[in-house]
């Protein structure tokens, strides 16, 4: 017979879960709650209810031209880590370049080392190898953040599938370039596409490798949000995160529906 | 006309070799087994015939034309797989269709009308638009069949093909082989370990123990006369009987009694083995005696296990158990059912 959870065990677990949700939730519901406030302050809970500041925000070119940069950014940067990562993974999969364990802990160790540390190390490789930062040092610092991302992903998947389709692909007369099209690609396919979600957001959201290698020309999105704190604190930048959590749950949304559907079609 | 033709293939896997040298040639139109127990090298044999393993030394001929050094994908033949390995994101028309897409073998409308040829073949053209995972174990399987043979290739390799299915499924797949077989006339190597499969598919056996050919011949003369106590075990699970053999054709059994065999047997020490089928219990006095230790029923037939003077035999009868356990039985044989063995094999017989 299975042992009945003592009451006390319930309530704490009950406490628990209520404080995880709060701190998960609450920090988004005072950002939502300032952002729709109509005193110049950023003040908890808000006083009156207005729109203006998404209006001004809408309105304000550094913060388009911020998203804008931010958005091709994270494109370029996703396009890059899936096409890399899902090339280390298919290779790290099969065994097929000696020292594969190794090379996945190194693609992975990012996930590990603080963001500030390897930020920092970019800065000064890059400025005694290469010179002045620029567009590019950017893209790579991305790509290499986001890689893992796409890398874990993708192996999970992998690592479930069926050994022996491309073993049978080859006996039906598939050569190299028609296998990685018509079995490898869509075995990776489930992997990709939530890696490469993932890699959107972290791309998008990234605001220490930014801030670190930041230059006049570029200012992201979130390094954005951050000198608008620091210099003058209004609610716009409680309008420009709420729009940012409404877009990564819009995001959500759609990669649960794509790739729930694509299992349901499967299954 | 030989459509396969095997020369002293020898494989090792790390230094270990695991085929010792095999020689064989697949005659056109002909189902060939390959059967052994687990290791005995049939389905690294198999790979390399597909390409997907490469022969340690020895040459390998499709329709005459050495293809040992080319890849699976250039090499005129089609294989199919124990897990089915269809093509989970393909509709099961696209299955079908891939090895003729893969080869550039006819245009759309030549291709659409050999992948419905292939499915009513098999019996699944109701199902060409569904995707694998919306069959059944069996339905896949017979698209697997279907994609086997639409490219009619020179040679059809069949990797322990039936054995993911349940036995009434397996039977019914028995039959729909052979008769496909009998229809397309392609060149077939099967894999199994399956003794009953290998002699109800083939025209011929290929019996393999570790890394080499032990026996190879129609079913019916493997099964009759085999020529090791592995071949007499493999095929119909045969008791052996370490005896020796003295003038005028009687051997004398582990427990002292007697055994007529035919004349021709040569004096000395010697294996008997005698089919499960062709011990029969006997009513009268007459017989050897043994000791019946228990009785199985399996429906259409009863196994008697008995044992002769710490010897264990088993025999095989028609109809229900009607003995008791522990009683002394009789057990006659016909003596040209009994096939002789060297007696050097009792140490591998155990």
């Amino acid at each position: 017979m299975v042992k009945e959870v003592p009451l006390w065990l319930k309530i704490a677990a009950g406490i628990f879960l209520v404080g995880m949700v709060l701190l998960l939730l609450g920090p988004l519901v005072v950002v939502l709650g300032i952002s729709v406030s109509e005193s110049q302050f950023i003040a908890f809970p808000p006083q009156g209810l207005s729109l203006k500041w998404y209006a001004q925000v809408l309105g304000d070119e550094r913060y388009l031209v911020s998203f804008r940069q931010s958005l091709v950014l994270a494109l370029i940067v996703t396009g890059l880590a899936s096409l890399l990562g899902g090339a280390a993974a298919i290779a790290i999969h099969r065994r097929a370049i000696p020292g594969a364990g190794a090379l996945a802990t190194l693609f992975l160790s990012p996930l590990i080392l603080p963001t500030i540390i390897y930020a920092v190390g970019m800065l000064m490789f890059w400025s005694a190898t290469f010179g002045a930062v620029s567009f590019l040092t950017l893209v790579i610092g991305h790509t290499v953040i986001c890689l893992p991302y796409v890398l874990r992903t993708t192996l999970a998947v992998l690592s479930e599938s069926d050994p022996y389709l491309e073993e049978a692909a080859r006996t039906m007369g598939a050569g190299r370039l028609a296998r990685l099209w018509f079995v490898v690609l869509p075995q990776c396919l489930p992997g990709l596409a939530a890696g490469m979600f993932f890699a959107v957001n972290i791309s998008f959201d990234e605001a220490v490798l930014s801030l670190f290698l930041r230059q006049p020309e570029l200012t992201t999105l979130p390094v954005r949000v951050y000198g608008q704190l620091e210099f003058s604190p209004d609610p716009s930048v409680a309008a420009v995160s709420s729009i940012m959590i409404g877009v990564t749950v819009v995001l959500l949304v759609l990669a649960d529906r794509i790739l729930g559907l694509k299992r349901f079609s499967e299954g | 006309m030989a459509d396969l033709t095997l020369t002293g293939i020898r494989k090792s896997f790390g230094g270990i070799e695991v085929l010792h040298g095999i020689d064989t040639v697949i005659e056109k139109g002909s189902f060939v087994s390959l059967l052994g127990a687990s290791g005995c090298g049939k389905t690294t044999l198999l790979r390399i015939v597909a390409g997907l393993e490469t022969a340690s030394a020895g040459m390998v001929q499709i329709g005459g034309q050495d293809v040992t050094g080319l890849p699976p994908e250039s090499r005129d033949i089609s294989m199919m797989f124990q897990s089915y390995a269809l093509l989970p994101h393909l509709s099961v028309a696209e299955n079908v269709r891939f090895p003729l897409r893969m080869r550039g073998i006819g245009n759309r409308e030549e291709q659409a009308a050999k992948v419905a040829d292939a499915l009513e073949t098999v019996q699944l053209s109701a199902f060409a638009n569904r995707k694998p995972a919306q069959l059944s174990g069996g339905q896949q399987q017979r698209v697997a069949l279907a994609r086997a043979i639409v490219s009619t290739p020179k040679v059809l390799l069949l990797d322990e093909a039936l054995s993911n299915l349940d036995a009434r499924l397996r039977e019914d797949m028995q039959l729909e082989l052979i008769e496909i077989h009998r229809k397309l006339g392609l060149t077939t190597l099967f894999v199994t370990h399956d003794q009953d499969e290998a002699l109800s598919l083939s025209d011929r056996v290929i019996l393999l123990e570790g890394g080499r050919v032990a026996q190879e011949g129609a079913p019916e003369d493997i099964y009759e006369a085999p020529q090791s106590a592995y071949a007499a075990e493999f095929l119909g699970a045969a008791n052996l009987i370490p005896v020796r053999i003295g003038p005028r054709g009687v051997a004398l059994l582990p427990d002292g009694q007697s055994l007529k065999v035919p004349d021709t047997m040569p004096e000395g020490p010697a294996t008997l083995a005698i089919r499960q089928e062709d011990l029969v219990l006997s009513d009268t006095d007459a017989g050897i005696a043994a000791k019946l230790k228990a009785q199985v029923f399996m429906g259409s037939r009863t196994r008697h296990v008995l044992d002769l003077g710490g010897h264990p035999l088993r025999a095989l009868s028609l109809g229900r158990p009607g003995l008791t356990a522990g009683a002394t039985v009789r057990l006659r044989v016909d003596p040209d059912r009994i096939a002789w063995l060297p007696p050097a094999d009792q140490v591998r017989a155990g």
